[in-house]
């Protein structure tokens, strides 16, 4: 379990995390969801420990990261990618790490395995893919077999078939009951994968629940209606008291679902050429909740 | 997959046990030994110190046998270390910011949060290694360039004053210069920086001062790094007005604590 409280992390006069409090669950995928710049990265490097917190605190399993006697052990993170060294092979980069916490060497060749890097373990790292990297870093995070495992964005670079392979790993570490905390920037990557949402913006908590709540809460719906008899339809709709808006030969009614809609058209005697319950995309609930939030906006927005 | 993940350690009550005392040194072991810049370096130490020092003896055999030369004869037997030592200040420096250029520092920190065992441990790895190379180094070079004097009938023996100690004092003034690089890339995170400063301070401001007026010339040419260390490194030096060698070596080893205190300070404060 990850546990934050009122973290702050300040650099000069701007403020990049501003007293963020939440909890990562075990058991269940957490997606820490933002647009760049939002203070994803720095939170999660307070949870390891790297930056200092302004003010505030985060525990991993009770206790500070660094008071862990072996963190890798309790917490494994893959930062991004490029925390390599070119030169040295992937099994040298995971033996080191191994080396640092007492961790058997049996284990390198086990994470290699398991991230599908064994042919290439003794290649340096320089010649890697970004996805071969993506691969060894999630590889090092579970060096220690770790009950809480920290994803900064791991999707990055990754083909259609590494994106499938980090999302079925992510739901399989849960599934045994670890917690697994996944940032990212693509609110349709973290849908698909987190059972729960945790939404920043400006340094901020906008949102955290459920992930099927914040789709029910923020996704907004309307059903498209066509109809031969476009005016009738609208007219019976507004009377049932319905917010009816006509775009060219297409009716959006919102405030009822399809099948309600329908039965309503049907009783009438009135026909019906469409009927469709249309979602706006999560992608467009994330920018509209975090839009007052994205620090460098294009200028056409 | 899932059986393949591990041990299902998560579900332990207990901590895992500590891992050893030694465990970030082994860390540090194994890092310093998987890049090539540590098998480069070390080789290009030899070549430089033995091979320099072989030919220049070779070289000057016969002139300093006649008594041309005007130098003393110990001033040879190590005569390489002076371009060697660029090898000891390229890997102490690459030490650390090899570590800030790729964000290795980052996978370091996470695994051994207590900064102060990492600086203790890359400075261990870092000062044996270079004591052992530096000394091996100078050692081959005797050796070699020895060989050429004897021919002469001018060869110094291991027991002649100061040969011995200016063999061991190569491996120490090797790690020394390797730790007092590897401090000012820590302070300055940045390998080339790291190198010009370090560099930069050994060979061009160290030469420079001399040609200061007076006592103020005289004791900045004594308290340059570079000079003060590097007299410990031969049994006869060049230049008669640097300080004796373990009194120089005492000056350049304060210096070195110096500037690896301020940087060990910078190090455990700032966000990594």
């Amino acid at each position: 379990m990850i546990a934050a409280h009122r973290l702050t992390k300040t650099y000069g006069t701007r403020t990049a995390v501003d007293g963020v409090g939440f909890t990562v669950e075990p058991g269940r995928v957490t997606g820490f969801l933002g647009p760049n710049g939002a203070g994803k990265s720095t939170t999660m490097r307070m949870v390891l420990g790297l930056d200092r917190p302004t003010s505030g605190s985060v525990t991993v399993n009770g206790r500070r990261y660094a008071d862990h006697p072996a963190p890798l052990r309790e917490v494994g993170a893959l930062l991004e990618a490029s925390a390599l060294h070119p030169g040295r092979s992937a099994r040298d980069h995971l033996r080191w790490l191994a080396a640092s916490n007492g961790i058997p060497r049996t284990r390198v060749d086990e994470v290699l395995d398991l991230v599908g890097l064994t042919a290439v373990a003794d290649q340096r790292v320089g010649r890697f893919s970004l996805g071969m990297g993506q691969r060894l870093g999630i590889a090092a995070a579970l060096i220690g077999d770790p009950p809480v495992v920290v994803l900064d964005e791991p999707v990055n670079g990754l083909d259609p078939e590494g994106i499938r392979w980090v999302r079925t790993l992510a739901r399989d570490l849960a599934a045994e009951g670890r917690t697994v905390f996944v940032s990212s920037h693509l609110m349709s990557e973290v849908a698909l994968t987190a059972d729960h949402l945790i939404v920043i913006g400006r340094g901020r908590v906008l949102a955290d629940c459920a992930t099927a709540e914040f789709v029910a809460q923020h996704a907004a719906s309307h059903v498209r209606v066509r109809s031969p008899q476009h005016d009738a339809v609208a007219t019976l709709l507004r009377g049932e008291g319905l917010d009816v808006a006509a775009h060219g030969r297409e009716l959006r009614v919102v405030g009822l679902d399809a099948a309600a809609v329908g039965e309503l058209v049907g009783r009438s005697g009135l026909l019906l050429h469409e009927l469709t319950l249309v979602r706006s995309s999560l992608e467009d609930a994330f920018m509209t909740l975090t839009a007052d939030s994205v620090e460098y906006a294009g200028a056409t927005r | 997959m899932s059986s393949t993940m591990g041990t299902h350690a998560w579900t332990r009550i207990e901590t895992p046990a500590p891992p050893g005392a030694t465990a970030t040194l082994r860390a540090e072991w194994v890092k310093f030994w998987t890049v090539r810049s540590t098998p480069w370096s070390l080789g290009a130490m030899f070549v430089l110190g033995a091979g320099l020092t072989t030919l220049v003896c070779a070289l000057s055999a016969e002139a300093l046998a006649r008594g041309d030369v005007g130098e003393p004869v110990g001033a040879f037997v190590t005569w390489g270390i002076v371009f060697a030592q660029v090898t000891a200040v390229v890997l102490g420096a690459l030490v650390v910011t090899s570590e800030y250029g790729t964000g290795m520092i980052r996978a370091t920190l996470a695994a051994t949060p207590q900064r102060s065992a990492v600086l203790a441990a890359k400075a261990a790895v870092l000062t044996s290694t270079l004591f052992v190379a530096g000394t091996l180094t100078a050692l081959a070079g005797y050796l070699g360039g020895n060989w050429f004097l004897d021919r002469e009938g001018i060869g110094l023996a291991l027991t002649d004053d100061g040969v011995l100690r200016s063999i061991l004092g190569s491996g120490l003034y090797m790690a020394g210069l390797g730790l007092f690089a590897a401090a000012v890339g820590l302070l300055v995170r940045h390998t080339a920086a790291a190198l010009a400063v370090v560099l930069g301070l050994v060979f061009v401001v160290g030469n420079l001062v001399m040609v200061l007026p007076g006592a103020w010339g005289e004791w900045a040419t004594k308290l340059m790094p570079g000079n003060a260390g590097s007299s410990i490194a031969t049994p006869e030096s060049f230049n008669p007005l640097l300080l004796d060698p373990w009194v120089g070596f005492a000056v350049f080893v304060a210096e070195t604590a110096a500037v690896l205190a301020v940087a060990a300070v910078v190090f455990t404060r700032r966000d990594a």
